[in-house]
C-alpha cells in the first residue's frame, strides 16, 4: 500500500519454495525525503519479511544487544528517554506506561500488542505486521524483556486473515531461530507470542476491552481505574502496546535513545509516524514522515495532491474519532501538541481528505453509522445517544431536518462525551460537533431544503 | 467488604460530613448520611459495572464527573450530588435511557415500583426523542420467567447477579450497542436455577415473574414477612396477596439470614398452600369411607376413641409422628400433649431420618446441640469441607454462602461429593471446588476416613492433644494403621496424595467449617460419618477454635426446631436426654404433672410395635411414613392394624387415606409461629392468608383434643406456647434476631476424648471391603431436588412447570453403556420390587450412579433395603443396586 507505483514483484514466504503467502510489494516508489525506520525494510526490492531478510538488515540485533547486556530496567529506561509516544491513538510515553507495573510483583505478567487496528482510515499496523513481521516482533520481545513479561498476546484484527498467518509463519521462524521460546539466545529469558484473532468488534481496539475480549469473556471496556498496569490480563500486570510503538523499540535499542529523540519535533513528539493517508488525493496509501511535517506538506508533496485538482474542503487528522479540520489547518504541524491545540487529535494517524464538493452532512452522517454500528452498548448515553444521533443525522440528510434538530444534536454530543467508560462516547461526537462547528452552513441549507418544499416531517412530540 | 479494623476515612457529601471504612463506595458513603444517588446498574451484592451512568456525581479537584458506584472514597473528598451540573447530567442520562423505553406502564407489571418510574417522576423527565424506536421480536423466554426487552435498560444486573451470585451463569446480553439485549443460551426455552433472582434484581419490568403476570398493582397487595418452609437454610420472605389469593413471593435486599437471595422452592413454590385438592374440613371413617364432619364430632369422637383406648391398654400404647415443617410452638405442644395428656414417650418426628444423626454426633462429642457456627462463620472461613451435600440442590441458600466464600472471600473449597464437575444449567458446586473428592455416596465415608489418616500420618495433628489423651490419638493411630492405602484408593478412586494435600490445607488453615448434607446425613454412615468429621476437627485442633466447626445442615425447615423441642424420643425440651432425671423432674414440676417413665420407641420401632399389635393408636401430624418409607418396612399393614389413627394434613396423602380421622391443618403461610433454621436461627412465621377453608393451624388441634381429654392446654394465641417454651428452655429467652452460637461444651470433649470415642470406634474405623456391583446394574440413589422439597411442592403449579414429574438421572457412559437416550422408558428391578420411569441425561451424574428425585420417588422408594441405625435409630433407605433394562 505504499503508494500507488506499480506492483512489481511476487515473493512467497514458504519455506523451499512452497508458496504459502503472496505479498504484493510495491518498491518503484520515489525516495522519501527524509529516512525511514519502520518501513525501510519493506521498501527495499525484493525484501519478502522473511526472517532471512530481516536478519540481513541487521534484525534481531537490538535483541541481541539487550539479552544479557542491559538490565530490563535499563530498556525502560531507554525507551523513557527516547519520549518514545504509544501509536495507537492516545499518545502515552511508552517508557512511562511500562514504569507502572507493580516492581515486586511475584506472578505473572502479561505483554498485549493491540493489533485490533479498526479506526477508519487507519491501515498503518496492517502494513507493518504483513510486511516486516519480525520487526514486530522483536520489539516484542524487547518490551516482554523490559517489563518482565514471558507471555505476549498478539490481538489482531479478526479480518486481518493474511497478516495473523504471516506472523503466525513467523513466529515460527523465530521460534525455530531462538528469538521466541524458551531461553531465549540462550539468556534464560523465556518469551512465548501467541497471536489471537478477534471477532470483529471495533472496541476491542480498546486496551480494557481487548483484555476482557482476549480472556473470552465480551469485549465492553472495563471501569478506570484499576489499570491494566496492576489489573490486566486474567488481574496481572499488563502492558498493552500498539503495532507500531513496538516495532520502533529495536530501532531505538540500536540507535540509541538521543537519536530517536532528535527526530520529529522534540521534546514532546519524537520519531517517526506512519500516516496513513486516504481520501480525496492522488496516492493514498501509508507515509512514515518525522512529526511535526505539516498537513500540506504529507498531502501535497507526499500523497501527490489533490485527486481532481479540486482545492482540499476538510481532512481528519487523526482517524474518525479525531475531529475534523479545515483548509485554514494546513499548516497544522503533525504532532501531539499542535494537532490538539488546533482542536482536534493526532490519534492514530489515519489522515483522511475530503475534496472542495464533499458534504460534511454526508461525512459526518457516514461516520456516525460507523460509531452507531460500533457502540458495544455498555453505557447508556453512548448506546442510546449513538442511535439517537444517527437518526437525526439521517432524516437531516434526508432533506426531513428540523432547524430545533442542531441544537438537540449539540446537547447530545454534550451529553454523550466525557460520561462514559471508555474514550468511545467522546469519539463518536467528534465528526457531528466539528462538521457543525465548521460548515453548520451546510446542515442549514438541507434543513432550509426541507422547510421550502414544505416535506412532511414527524411532529415534534413532547414525551415525558 | 469491610472489616472492623479497616482504616476510616473522612470525607464530605453535600456539605456532611461521614466517615466510612476506606474503599467504600463514594455511593455507599452517601447512603449513610441519607443521600440517595439514582441508579440503575449498581447494586450492593454486584461488582461495579457503572454502565447506566446515572449516579453521576461532581468531586471537588476531579474535571470530569464521576460515578458514585464506581469510585471508592478518598479521605478528604468532597462530593456533591445536587449541582445543577450534576442534576442535569442525572436528566439527561435518564432522557437517553427513555429514548428507547416503550413506556407501557400501564401494562408492565413493575409499574408502582419501578426505578425508571421513580425517577422519571424524580426529574420529571422529558425526553426530546421523536425517531423511530427500537423494537425487539417477542419471544418465549421460559414457564415461569417472562422477559420484555423493549423495556430494558441494558444494567446487565440479572446477567451479573446470575453469574457472581448464583454461579449459574444462564443469563448474557446478545447483539451490540443499542440492539442488546438479555438473552439465555441455546434455542430452547430457558433452563436454568430459576431462582427468581434476575426477576427480583430487575430495576425495570424487563424480566417479570409469569405466575403473577397482569394480576395486581403493587398498592393492592397486603404483604407479610414469613419464613420459607422448604429446606432448613430459613428464608425470610415476603408472601404478597390479595385477599385470599397468593399473588407473589419476594425477598428485600437485606433481609433475613438469606440477604434477601430465594431459590426457586421459594420464590415460585408458595402455590402449594392454595392448591385445590386442601382439605378443608374434618372427615371421619364410617362404613369404610372416610366422610366430611364438623369439629365438634371429629374432636369428640377422637377423644372418646382416645379414652376408650387409654382405659383399656394404658398410655404407652399410644404413638405420635410429627413433621419437622411444623412451628416450633406445635412441635412442643405435640410432645406435651402425647407426654402429658395421653402419658406416651413414644414419639418421633421426620428429625429423625437424618438430623438425628448429626445432633447425637454433635452432642456425643462437643455436647451442644446447634452448630458452633454461622453463616458468617462461613462466609469467612479459610477453608471449607463439604461432605454429600449436593449443596445447590438440598440447601440452597447455605450454598450461596459457600460461593461468595469461595469467589469473593478466597475461601479454599474441599468437597466430598458424588457430583461430576461439570457445567450444565444448574450451578455445580464441583466446578469451585479446589479438591474435589468424587466419589459414590456409599463410599463417602471412606473418603472422609482418608482425610483422618492423611492428618495423622502427616503429623498434622494439634502438637498437645497427643500429650493430653495420648490414648485417644493412639487408638486412632492404630484403628487407621489397619485401613491401608491401598484399600482406600481401591474403594475411592482417590491417590493418597490427594488426600494429603487436602487434609494439609484444612490443617494449616485459621477458620475451617465443616457441612454435612442429607447424602451423609441420611446414609447408613450418617452417623459414624458425623462422628469422624468432628474427630478430624478434634484431631486438627479445629473443634472449639474461633470460626470453625461442624455443620449438618437441615433438610426441612424445622427439623431442628424438633430436636431443640423435644419431638424425638430420646429428648425432652432444650434437646436434653430424657434420661437425665434433674430435667425430667424440673419440666415435670413445670408443667404440674409426671412425665411417663418408659422407654420411647422411634418411628420405625413404633411402626413394628403396631404391626405386632402392642401400639393401638397413632397421632401423625403432617407426615406420611406410608408414602415415604421403603416397602420392607410394611409401614402401611402397620398402619392399618391401628385401632385409631388421627391424621393432621394438609392433602389426603397415602397415610391419611388409612385414618380414622383426619383433621384438615393449616399450612405454614395460614398461621403464627416460629421456625429454627439450620444454624438455630429462631425466626417468626407469620400468616399471609386465612386458613384454606375449616382448617386450623395444628396447634389448636393439640390445644383443643388436650381440653377434651381432661388436661386442658389452653392457649390464647401461638405466642402464649412460645412464652412457655421460653420459660422452660435455658437460653431460649435471650434470643435476639441475631443469637450467639454455643460454644463447645468442654467438658463434653473431655468425657469424649476420655472413653466416649470407644463406644463405635471399631465400627467407624473397620478395614473396607469392596462388594462390586454387577453387570447391567446401576446405583440407585434418592436425590433431593432443587426444585422440589418433600411432597408439599409437586402441588405447587410453578415448580411443577420446571419439574413435572420425577426422571431418572443417568450418566452419558451409562446412557450410553445401555443404549438410552433422554426420555426413553427403564425398568428398574431389585429383590424388592421394579418401577418403570423414564430417563434424563445428566453430566453431572457420575457413571454407574442413577438419581431419581425424592419427592417423586414413591415407587421408587419401595426398591429399597433400609438399615436402621443401632444408636441413633435412624432409618436409611437411600440406595440400591438395581438392574436397569430399557422397555419400549
Amino acid at each position: 500500500m505504499a503508494g500507488t507505483g506499480k506492483d512489481v514483484s511476487s515473493e512467497t514466504l514458504g519455506e523451499a519454495g512452497t508458496p504459502l503467502f503472496i505479498v504484493r510489494l510495491a518498491c518503484n516508489d520515489p525516495m522519501p525525503k527524509h529516512e525511514l525506520i519502520l518501513l525501510k525494510n519493506m521498501m527495499q526490492p525484493g525484501y519478502t519479511g522473511s526472517l532471512a531478510d530481516y536478519e540481513k538488515t541487521g534484525g534481531y540485533q537490538a535483541l541481541r544487544n539487550t539479552l544479557g547486556k542491559l538490565a530490563p530496567a535499563d530498556v525502560t529506561a531507554i525507551v523513557r528517554k527516547s519520549g518514545l509516544r504509544g501509536r495507537g491513538g492516545a499518545g502515552f510515553p511508552t517508557g512511562v506506561k511500562w514504569g507502572f507495573l507493580p516492581k515486586d510483583y511475584q506472578g505473572p505478567r502479561y505483554l498485549c500488542c493491540n493489533a485490533d487496528e479498526s479506526e477508519p482510515g487507519t491501515f498503518k499496523d496492517r502494513q507493518l505486521m504483513e510486511r516486516d513481521p519480525h520487526q514486530v516482533l522483536e520489539g516484542i520481545v524487547l518490551a516482554c524483556y523490559a517489563i518482565g513479561s514471558e507471555t505476549a498476546y498478539i490481538y489482531i484484527r479478526g479480518e486481518m486473515v493474511l497478516g495473523s498467518k504471516i506472523l503466525e509463519h513467523a513466529i515460527g521462524e523465530a521460534r525455530a531461530a531462538g528469538y521466541i521460546g524458551k531461553n531465549v539466545l540462550g539468556s534464560g529469558i523465556n518469551v512465548d507470542v501467541w497471536v489471537h484473532r478477534g471477532a470483529g468488534a471495533y472496541i476491542c481496539g480498546e486496551e480494557t476491552a481487548l483484555l476482557e475480549s482476549l480472556e473470552g469473556k465480551r469485549g465492553l471496556p472495563r471501569i478506570k481505574p484499576p489499570f491494566p498496569a496492576t489489573h490486566g490480563l486474567y488481574n496481572k500486570p499488563t502492558v498493552v502496546n500498539n503495532v507500531e510503538t513496538l516495532a520502533n523499540l529495536p530501532h531505538i535499542i540500536t540507535r540509541g535513545p538521543e537519536w530517536f529523540a532528535a527526530i520529529g519535533s522534540p521534546p514532546k513528539s519524537t520519531g517517526t509516524r506512519v500516516f496513513c493517508v486516504s481520501g480525496h488525493v492522488k496516492r493514498p496509501g501509508n507515509y512514515e514522515v518525522p512529526m511535526g511535517m505539516t498537513v500540506r506538506e504529507l498531502v501535497y508533496e507526499y500523497a501527490g495532491g489533490m485527486r481532481s485538482d479540486k482545492p482540499l474542503k476538510a481532512f481528519i487528522p487523526g482517524g474518525a474519532s479525531a475531529p475534523f479540520l479545515t483548509p485554514a489547518h494546513l499548516d497544522v504541524k503533525l504532532d501531539f501538541e499542535h494537532v490538539a491545540a488546533a482542536g482536534s487529535m493526532l490519534g492514530s494517524g489515519g489522515v483522511t481528505v475530503m475534496e472542495e464538493g464533499t458534504s460534511m452532512v454526508w461525512a459526518a452522517l457516514r461516520l456516525m453509522e460507523f460509531f452507531y454500528h460500533e457502540s458495544c452498548g455498555k453505557c447508556s448515553p453512548c448506546r442510546e445517544g449513538s442511535s439517537w444521533l444517527v437518526q437525526t443525522m439521517r432524516r437531516i440528510f434526508a432533506k426531513r431536518g428540523r432547524m430545533e434538530d442542531l441544537e438537540t444534536l449539540l446537547d447530545l454530543c454534550k451529553n454523550i462525551a466525557g460520561r462514559t467508560v471508555c474514550a468511545f462516547g467522546d469519539a463518536e461526537v467528534a465528526p457531528i460537533q466539528s462538521t457543525l462547528k465548521h460548515w453548520r452552513h451546510e446542515y442549514v441549507d438541507l434543513i432550509n431544503e426541507a422547510e421550502a418544499a414544505n416535506l412532511i416531517r414527524p411532529e415534534p412530540v413532547a414525551r415525558r | 467488604m469491610t472489616t472492623p479494623t479497616a482504616q476510616m476515612v473522612r470525607i464530605m457529601i453535600d456539605g456532611m460530613t461521614v466517615n466510612v471504612p476506606k474503599g467504600t463506595l463514594v455511593i455507599e458513603a452517601a447512603r449513610r448520611v441519607g443521600v440517595m444517588i439514582p441508579h440503575f446498574c449498581y447494586h450492593p451484592k454486584l461488582k461495579p459495572d457503572a454502565n447506566c451512568r446515572m449516579c453521576l456525581v461532581e468531586i471537588e479537584k476531579v474535571p470530569k464527573l464521576q460515578t458514585a458506584c464506581s469510585t471508592p472514597v478518598d479521605e478528604g473528598m468532597n462530593v456533591r450530588t445536587a449541582t445543577t451540573v450534576v442534576n442535569d447530567a442525572h436528566k439527561s442520562v435518564l432522557e437517553f435511557i427513555l429514548a428507547n423505553h416503550p413506556l407501557d406502564c400501564p401494562v408492565c407489571d413493575q409499574g408502582g415500583k419501578c426505578d425508571l418510574q421513580d425517577f422519571s417522576h424524580q426529574y420529571t423527565a422529558t425526553s426530546r426523542f421523536t425517531e423511530t424506536k427500537r423494537v425487539f421480536q417477542k419471544e418465549y423466554f421460559s414457564p415461569l420467567i417472562e422477559t420484555q426487552m423493549n423495556r430494558c435498560v441494558q444494567c446487565l444486573r440479572c446477567v451479573r447477579y446470575c453469574d457472581e451470585v448464583m454461579d449459574v451463569k444462564a443469563l448474557a446480553p446478545v447483539g451490540r450497542g443499542t440492539m442488546t439485549e438479555i438473552k439465555h443460551f441455546g434455542f430452547h426455552p430457558l433452563d436454568c436455577e430459576f431462582c427468581g433472582g434476575c426477576v427480583q434484581i430487575c430495576p425495570v419490568g424487563a424480566i417479570t415473574s409469569r405466575l403473577s403476570m397482569y394480576e395486581y398493582r403493587p398498592w393492592m397487595l397486603k404483604r407479610a414477612e414469613t419464613i420459607c418452609g422448604y429446606c432448613g437454610d430459613g428464608c425470610q420472605m415476603t408472601v404478597q396477596t390479595k385477599g385470599q389469593e397468593l399473588i407473589e413471593v419476594n425477598s428485600a435486599h437485606g433481609a433475613g439470614r438469606n440477604n434477601g437471595d430465594l431459590c426457586a422452592r421459594g420464590f415460585f413454590g408458595f402455590h402449594a398452600a392454595s392448591h385445590p385438592q386442601r382439605l378443608t374440613h374434618p372427615l371421619i371413617r364410617r362404613h369404610g369411607a372416610l366422610v366430611q364432619v364438623t369439629w365438634e364430632e371429629a374432636l369428640e369422637y377422637v377423644a372418646d376413641r382416645v379414652n376408650e383406648i387409654k382405659a383399656a391398654h394404658g398410655g404407652p400404647s399410644f404413638g405420635g409422628l410429627i413433621s419437622g415443617r411444623c412451628t416450633n410452638e406445635e412441635l412442643y405442644l405435640f410432645q406435651k400433649f402425647l407426654r402429658m395428656a395421653i402419658g406416651t414417650n413414644h414419639i418421633d418426628s421426620s428429625a429423625r431420618y437424618g438430623h438425628v444423626n448429626g445432633l447425637q454426633a454433635m452432642q456425643l462429642v462437643q455436647g451442644t446441640h446447634r452448630w458452633t457456627v454461622t453463616f458468617e462463620d462461613i462466609l469467612d472461613a479459610d477453608v471449607l469441607i463439604l461432605v454429600g451435600t449436593n449443596i445447590t440442590e438440598t440447601n440452597p441458600i447455605t450454598g450461596l454462602k459457600v460461593k461468595e466464600a469461595v469467589k469473593k472471600r478466597q475461601a479454599t473449597l474441599i468437597t466430598i461429593e458424588s457430583l461430576e464437575p461439570v457445567v450444565d444449567t444448574m450451578s455445580n458446586i464441583a466446578n469451585l471446588s479446589h479438591h474435589h473428592f468424587r466419589i459414590p455416596t456409599s463410599d463417602t465415608h471412606h473418603a472422609i476416613v482418608g482425610l483422618v489418616k492423611a492428618v495423622l500420618e502427616q503429623n498434622l495433628t494439634q502438637p498437645d492433644l497427643a500429650q493430653r489423651h495420648p490414648t485417644y490419638v493412639n487408638a486412632m493411630t492404630s484403628a487407621l494403621q489397619q485401613i491401608s492405602w491401598q484399600d482406600l484408593q481401591a474403594a475411592t478412586g482417590i491417590e493418597p496424595d490427594a488426600f494429603v494435600r487436602a487434609a494439609k490445607v484444612a490443617a494449616g488453615a485459621r477458620r475451617v467449617v465443616i457441612m454435612a448434607g442429607q447424602l451423609l446425613l441420611r446414609s447408613e454412615q450418617g452417623y459414624s460419618g458425623c462422628l469422624t468429621l468432628l474427630d478430624l476437627l478434634l484431631l486438627t485442633g479445629k473443634l472449639d477454635a474461633p470460626g470453625c466447626g461442624f455443620a449438618p445442615l437441615a433438610e426441612e425447615n424445622n427439623d431442628q426446631g424438633a430436636i431443640e423441642m423435644g419431638t424425638v424420643t430420646e429428648l425432652l425440651p432444650g434437646a436434653q436426654p430424657i434420661t437425665n432425671d434433674t430435667e425430667r423432674e424440673r419440666i415435670a414440676k413445670q408443667w404440674k404433672g409426671e412425665l411417663p417413665t418408659d422407654k420411647g420407641a422411634s418411628l420405625i420401632e413404633m411402626l413394628e410395635r403396631a404391626r405386632v399389635g402392642s401400639l393401638k393408636a397413632m397421632f401423625i401430624v403432617g407426615e406420611n411414613p406410608v408414602g415415604s418409607l421403603p416397602a420392607v418396612i410394611h409401614a402401611e399393614a402397620s398402619l392399618r392394624n391401628l385401632d385409631l389413627l388421627v391424621c393432621q394434613e394438609l392433602f389426603l396423602t397415602e397415610t391419611a387415606a388409612l385414618a380414622h380421622v383426619v383433621l384438615p391443618a393449616a399450612s405454614s403461610l395460614e398461621k403464627h409461629g416460629t421456625f429454627t433454621n439450620t444454624e438455630g436461627h429462631v425466626q417468626a412465621v407469620r400468616p399471609a392468608i386465612e386458613p384454606v377453608g375449616d382448617s386450623r393451624p395444628d396447634w389448636e388441634i393439640f390445644s383443643a383434643l388436650s381440653i377434651l381429654l381432661n388436661s386442658p392446654m389452653e392457649y390464647a394465641e401461638s405466642k402464649e406456647i412460645l412464652k412457655e417454651i421460653r420459660s422452660l428452655i435455658p437460653g431460649y429467652s435471650s434470643l435476639g434476631p441475631t443469637p450467639l452460637p454455643p460454644k463447645v461444651d468442654h467438658s463434653a470433649v473431655d468425657r469424649y476424648l476420655t472413653d466416649g470415642y470407644q463406644r463405635d470406634l471399631a465400627s467407624r474405623y473397620h478395614p473396607i471391603s469392596r462388594a462390586s456391583r454387577p453387570d447391567g446394574t446401576v446405583r440407585l440413589e434418592l436425590a433431593q431436588s432443587l426444585f422440589h422439597s418433600g411432597k408439599l411442592s409437586t402441588r405447587s403449579k410453578g415448580l411443577l412447570q420446571v419439574e413435572g414429574s420425577g426422571r431418572l438421572r443417568i450418566s452419558p457412559s451409562d446412557a450410553a453403556r445401555f443404549a438410552l437416550s433422554d426420555g426413553d422408558r427403564v425398568r428398574l428391578s431389585s429383590t424388592s420390587g421394579e418401577m418403570t420411569t423414564e430417563v434424563k441425561i445428566m453430566e453431572r451424574v457420575p457413571q454407574g450412579t442413577a438419581w431419581f428425585p425424592s419427592h417423586f420417588g414413591q415407587a421408587a422408594v419401595q426398591l429399597f433395603e433400609c438399615a436402621i441405625d443401632p444408636i441413633t435409630h435412624v432409618p436409611s433407605f437411600r440406595t440400591a443396586t438395581v438392574s436397569m433394562m430399557k422397555v419400549a
